[in-house]
């Protein structure tokens, strides 16, 4: 490829790329996200690629291996263009199939297309399906027309469209106030407004600025940025190009954490690919700016997601948060001004420059404009990554999108935003999706995560399983992070294990409180939320931990005790051969019993009883 | 040239120079604000988070260390409020029930209002205040001991556990170390930790909002102390 030395050039080749598929008449995209490729999507590429050549349709046919499409649940997804068709778990078998019957004559193979579980009904596009009708997805639905590795294909799509306007027609200023206006605030958890920080990191003198794009995500059950960098990475690295043209940054880097390979591929390919057309480097498309962007790879601390401790990685240090009374856009990276966003702001920076702030801003709520991508999982019936309206209640969420609870338990609550986040009941549901709104209820959307919860979950044991990641993950600088949330475990575990008193419930208050006050870093601050807004909202079922000492919802093993149902159990002898620590005695055909002493509580006999004759008491 | 700047603490007008932190000033001046880890002449961490205090900006106040907090022209700030000796008493108790075998940590708890200790005890021998670490890093520049793992496994130690050669064996890490400091009835054995609280008499109020050269400044290596 040629370097571009003029914006025409840019366009001359958009041109060209366009011409070239013009002969193309039919695509092929099979997803090659991280969530398709554990459902084994490589051998479906592999398969559909090898039919294709065979059939002699290379020319006319284009295979192009996508980022995740967000159904992550129905993997492999296959869409085929034109017509929009959308097939989902699909095996390499069925590669056959799809190319002689839907490549070829246009006809649909209906045992592939999404079958709705509620109805039974199949649904032949991608836009009938109730999991995608109900949402707005700007960012996600540009993941499907690219191929991560091709930088023609972003280019086609009509990417890097907005380096032109910014380095021709916009000022720094200008870029500044469009952002500001647009109500863009940022997607990784802090909802800071992004306009703010950057006229911040703009009117800092500095010898040298920075960009950095926080592609650290460690939460449990969240998974959007990955997707978003492994999916579409040229379109962050625009972003980052907008970003460090607005506040006069020279170098960029992208803090991928090394967990995610797919991920640390693609947006190194897309860096190279970018150097190589003269997108990235000195003078870009001719002009003065010059820009360059690294990868920088993390270890996997949860804690390297705070932007300071973030910071101390790249520069080779320990990664651990420092107090940020001097804020980062003043006294960053290398001790420089640095603007450092989620890879979903940096996302949604493009379409903003491309469209204008007011279209940005016609979805959302007063305080939260945009959309947000959230990761919907637990105990639903539709997994996957959902990307909606700022504003859209939970309730749409979970149960037009998420199809409602997935076994048919009473759904219950929602965990939102991770360990920093908190569990929200049922009846909090018409709450909308909005930072303020959320974080005055105790929560926050925090990066995005939503796990769903339903009645067989115990919220103390929530709380505690959240605890014990954050005390894993804790650098341990502090003492009220350190200390505290140790502290606040040990207290959990008691009542977990029947020996809570009803004192301690207030003590883990006093405590939750003190810690979000006084710890160094956000990660510290927002850490009790999770045990905070479950005493809340749960407090009854503390209550019956402390006071009854029985977990209602039958999870707390300490709390609990496995019998046979007499009346039920017909001594068919599937859990006495399931036990493995041989609790289980009885005649066949006779009513089996368990053994209090040896049993552990697993559960797997309970799982393996046709009859539901093992219960939980 | 040294610019000074003006701020107020707790009422008083205070003068210090650009580029003090607002625990030397407020220490400078007299007003009493407990800590652990800060030692003059050190870089600070904020990792006791003991000299919390209040900011106040546009009228909202943010609990933020006093020991990272660089002062500004017309900065207020709030040592005494109510809720920061609750806040204070909190971590006080985090740090006494963590390490009670102390004078320096008994005194820290007394200083702050600690009257019970509502967490089983642990008699652990570090605190991680990093004195240590920084004295050997930033005074000898010897860099002979660092921390080592994260969150619960964190700890002071040698590089791979092996006492280098570039550790003079100065002592000055120990100098520094608060748990060097045994209680005044001598070293407590595991199982059996108590509150001390035998210095009560030594507070002139409740909680001095004054520094008074005060025995349990002593104690603790309280800045003022070490800094003449």
């Amino acid at each position: 490829m040629t370097r571009l030395n003029s914006y025409r050039e840019l366009e001359h080749l958009r041109q060209r790329l366009l011409e070239q598929r013009q002969t193309i008449t039919t695509t092929v995209m099979v997803c090659g996200g991280t969530g398709c490729r554990t459902s084994n999507s490589q051998a479906v590429i592999d398969a559909v690629r090898e039919e294709l050549t065979s059939q002699g349709l290379d020319g006319s046919v284009r295979l192009c291996v996508t980022g995740c499409h967000g159904f992550c649940e129905q993997g492999p997804v296959v869409i085929i263009e034109p017509g929009n068709i959308f097939y989902c778990h699909v095996t390499p078998e069925d590669a056959f199939e799809i190319v002689y019957q839907t490549v070829m004559k246009g006809e649909v193979i209906e045992r592939l297309l999404y079958e709705d579980p509620v109805s039974g009904e199949r649904f032949k596009t991608e836009g009938e399906i109730p999991f995608y009708k109900a949402q707005e997805r700007r960012i996600l639905s540009r993941n499907r027309l690219v191929d991560p590795c091709s930088i023609e294909d972003y280019i086609a799509a009509g990417g890097y469209s907005a380096l032109p306007i910014v380095l021709n027609g916009m000022t720094p200023q200008n870029i500044v106030n469009e952002i500001k206006a647009s109500g863009l605030r940022g997607r990784g958890g802090g909802g800071f407004p992004t306009g703010r920080k950057w006229a911040e990191c703009m009117e800092t003198p500095g010898d040298e600025k920075y960009v950095i794009c926080n592609a650290d995500e460690g939460d449990p059950g969240a998974y959007m940025d990955r997707c978003v960098l492994e999916g579409n990475p040229h379109l962050v690295l625009e972003g980052m190009m907008v970003g460090a043209r607005a506040v006069g940054a020279s170098k960029g880097y992208i803090y991928v954490r090394n967990e995610y390979p797919l991920a640390v591929k693609n947006s190194r390919i897309a860096v190279e690919q970018a150097r190589e057309l003269g997108l990235l480097g000195n003078n870009i498309l001719g002009t003065s700016f010059s820009f360059d962007v690294e990868i920088a790879r993390g270890g996997g601390a949860f804690v390297c997601g705070e932007s300071t401790a973030l910071m101390a990685s790249i520069e080779g240090k320990v990664g651990e948060p420092r107090p940020k009374d001097v804020h980062t856009v003043v006294d960053g990276l290398y001790h420089q001004p640095t603007t450092l966003n989620n890879v979903e702001t940096w996302a949604n920076v493009p379409a903003i420059i491309l469209n204008g702030s007011s279209w940005f801003a016609s979805e959302g709520t007063k305080g939260s404009k945009g959309t947000k991508i959230l990761s919907l999982t637990g105990r639903v019936k539709n997994t996957g990554l959902v990307e909606v309206a700022m504003g859209t209640s939970i309730r749409e969420v979970v149960f037009d999108i998420g199809g409602g609870s997935a076994n048919g338990n009473k759904i219950r609550a929602v965990q939102t935003g991770g360990p920093s986040g908190g569990c929200l009941p049922l009846d909090k549901f018409d709450l909308a999706v909005d930072f303020d709104v959320l974080a005055e209820a105790g929560s926050m959307i925090g990066s995005g995560g939503m796990v769903v919860m339903d009645e067989e979950t115990c919220m103390v044991d929530v709380a505690k399983y959240f605890l014990t990641f954050l005390q894993d993950e804790s650098c341990g600088k502090c003492l009220p992070c350190r200390v505290g949330i140790d502290r606040m475990l040990e207290i959990i575990t008691d009542i977990t294990e029947g020996r809570g008193r009803m004192e301690q419930l207030d003590l883990l208050e006093e405590l939750g409180d003190t810690i979000s006050q006084t710890a160094l870093c956000g990660l510290g601050r927002t850490a009790p939320n999770p045990v905070l807004s479950t005493l809340r909202y749960f407090r009854p079922e503390y209550e019956a931990h402390i006071k009854e000492k029985r977990c209602p919802a039958g999870v707390c093993k300490a709390l609990i005790t496995y019998r046979i149902d007499p009346d039920k159990c017909t001594g068919c002898g599937v859990c006495l051969r399931s036990c493995v620590h041989g609790a289980i005695t009885g005649q066949k055909k006779e009513v089996h019993v368990i053994d209090t002493q040896l049993c552990q509580k697993c559960g797997v006999c309970r799982s393996e009883c046709k009859f539901d004759a093992v219960q939980v008491v | 040239m040294l610019q000074y700047v003006n701020l107020n603490i707790d009422g008083a007008n205070v003068r210090a120079p650009r580029g003090t932190n607002v625990l030397d000033a407020a220490i400078e001046y007299g007003i009493c604000i407990p800590h652990l880890c800060h030692v003059p002449n050190l870089s600070d961490i904020g990792a006791c988070r003991l000299c919390i205090v209040e900011h106040v900006v546009n009228g909202r106040s943010e609990v933020t260390a006093s020991c990272t907090l660089n002062v500004e022209e017309g900065m207020v700030i709030r040592t005494n409020t109510e809720n920061i000796r609750r806040l204070r008493r909190n971590l006080a108790e985090l740090l006494v029930a963590q390490a009670p075998n102390s004078r320096a940590i008994q005194d820290i708890a007394l200083r702050c209002g600690v009257k019970e200790v509502r967490y089983p005890f642990r008699n652990e021998d570090c605190v991680l205040c990093g004195r240590c670490v920084r004295v050997c890093t930033e005074i000898w520049q010897a860099r002979a001991i660092g921390f080592v793992g994260r969150g619960k496994d964190r700890h002071v130690d040698f590089p791979f556990g092996i006492r280098p050669d570039f550790c003079k064996q100065c002592g000055n890490c120990i100098q520094v170390c608060p748990m060097t400091i045994p209680p005044c009835d001598g070293p407590m054995k595991p199982g059996e930790e108590y509150l001390c609280l035998k210095c009560e008499s030594q507070l002139m109020d409740e909680t001095p909002g004054s520094c008074a050269w005060c025995k349990l400044g002593e104690g603790f290596g309280c800045g003022r102390y070490v800094g003449v």
